[in-house]
């Protein structure tokens, strides 16, 4: 019974694993938007990145 | 268990013969006539001599032995592995181990065409048992068996004890005694056992296979509830047990399965690159507007993932980049940042170094259509120049998702290989070969200097 739930179990994660990978899904995580305007081609200071208060890491030991 | 071997294939028809006790006088009916060896009186408990006409007296009692009912009725019938059987005998059987005694029952069942065979019952545990057609084999000259094969399966000796007859009640096809004395030595392939007893130089096999208390109450279609089942019993089938070399055997197959697909995935990906560019960010110009926007670039075929790399010159400093991946057509934007930094250094403990040149992101399910990029570039103001290139490939592999797939198909079998290691140790504690403890607690005094 538990082989065949096992079964069942495993061919769902290969399809998710491969649905996964054809729809080019990824583990980044990134914010979308919609609707951005044209004109941020011919002005790229018009568009404000969510990140852009991003307090940067220095480094060192 | 004591037992004559089955009676022959041509058989009497069932024959029952109503006699009276000689020593109470209470009415006692006689099932297996003719088979049966002894015969109990279930008012005074006298053991009678069932082949004597006048059932001459065996064994007899000032008081009743002791009361303890059967859960199975003498006389009931039922149907054990498709054949019809009738209760005519009962007994209970104790053995003493570490000074703590275990009691068991056993139920003679009669068909007179198919001759005995047997029930034991131990805290709700059911064995259907009958003599062996054959002999086992084992190594004769160890007189306790650690192994033996019957039938081409192999056994392993779980314990041996000695047993007394406690109480007997109806009849037995051997010469039934209260405080009778046997060597009973128990081999097990759950959900079989493979019985040995040895009563005054006459040894007896007998087979068992685990039966639920459930099954024995509707193969007597008896009322009520069977009592729980406490523990593990020794050849007590586990699921977990016969289901982890399968499951194993599925795992490694699902394994090559998701090997195959990223074998594929990564064959038809190819990571198409669509975009290079090379950039130089100088803090030491005068400030401006630092973001700008790349050349339009195409991305083809279906819905699939972006990456996109950023490698720069940094040591021991930073650049971070705000980007948005935008399709000029449809106006959706993907907004993230990205940072590359490197630092190493010396100290007491050598060299070290930590982050690195090269940073990758990978943008999901983009669909088809024309892109560009802004580029937001910050960095250290004390690192006037730093250069920096910018990679977008189509349809990447993302090995993450194959690795959380494995881990997802490793969970079960080592959750059933986990809950049948538990299992068997709970089964072989109660043997003569205990395993050892997982947690050896020392508790000697040396341990508190």
């Amino acid at each position: 019974m538990f082989h065949k739930l096992y079964l069942i179990y495993g061919v769902l994660i290969l399809s998710m694993v491969g649905f996964a990978e054809f729809r080019g899904w990824s583990l980044d995580s990134m914010n979308q938007l919609h609707n951005v305007p044209r004109s941020v081609r011919d002005n790229p200071g018009s568009y404000r990145s969510v990140y852009s208060s991003y307090h940067h890491y220095t480094g060192g030991k | 268990m004591s037992a004559d071997t089955p009676p022959a294939a041509a058989q009497p028809k069932p024959i029952t013969k109503a006699l009276n006790c000689p020593g109470c006088g209470a009415p006692i009916t006689l099932r297996a006539l003719g088979q049966a060896l002894s015969v109990v009186c279930e008012s005074c408990h006298a053991i009678l001599d069932a082949k004597d006409p006048n059932l001459k007296i065996l064994q007899s009692f000032r008081k009743i032995t002791s009361s303890d009912p059967p859960l199975i009725p003498l006389g009931t019938r039922g149907k054990i592995r498709g054949n019809d059987y009738e209760v005519i005998g009962f007994e209970r059987r104790s053995i003493t181990v570490d000074d703590i005694g275990y009691r068991w029952h056993e139920y003679v069942l009669f068909n007179p065409y198919k001759g005995f065979r047997y029930l034991t019952e131990y805290q709700g545990h059911w064995n259907d048992v009958a003599v062996c057609k054959e002999q086992p084999i084992v190594d004769s000259r160890l007189r306790i068996p650690l192994e033996a094969n019957y039938l081409g399966e192999v056994y392993k000796h779980f314990q041996t004890a000695d047993a007394t007859t406690e109480l007997v009640l109806g009849e037995f096809p051997w010469q039934v005694a209260v405080g009778e004395h046997a060597q009973l030595t128990d081999l097990i392939c759950p959900p079989r056992v493979l019985s040995m007893e040895r009563v005054s130089g006459e040894m007896t096999w007998t087979i068992g296979e685990y039966m639920y208390g459930r099954e024995i109450w509707n193969a007597f279609r008896l009322s009520g509830n069977p009592p729980d089942a406490v523990g593990v019993y020794e050849n007590q089938p586990s699921s977990f047990t016969t289901n982890v070399k399968q499951v194993w055997i599925a795992f490694a197959l699902f394994a090559l399965l998701i090997l195959a697909l990223m074998a594929g995935f990564e064959i038809q990906a190819n990571s198409q690159p669509v975009f290079h560019a090379g950039y130089q960010l100088n803090q030491g110009e005068p400030r401006g507007e630092s973001s700008f926007v790349t050349d339009t670039f195409e991305l083809t075929g279906r819905t699939a993932s972006v990456e996109v790399s950023t490698s720069a010159d940094v040591s021991n400093n930073w650049i971070y980049v705000n980007y948005a991946l935008i399709n000029q057509d449809t106006g959706q934007a993907w907004d993230f940042g990205r940072e590359v930094s490197f630092y190493s250094g010396y100290d007491s403990d050598g060299s070290w170094s930590e982050g690195g040149q090269h940073d990758s992101v990978v943008v999901p399910s983009v669909p088809p259509g024309h892109y560009y990029l802004r580029i937001e570039p910050e960095a250290d103001a004390l690192h006037p120049r730093i250069v920096y290139t910018l990679d977008v490939k189509r349809n990447v592999p993302v090995y993450e998702f194959y690795g959380i797939g494995v881990v997802a198909l490793l969970l079960p079998p080592i959750f059933i290989t986990w809950r049948s290691m538990i299992f068997e140790r709970s089964r072989w504690s109660e043997s003569d070969h205990p395993p050892n403890p997982i947690f050896n607690i020392n508790t000697s005094s040396e341990d508190d200097d």
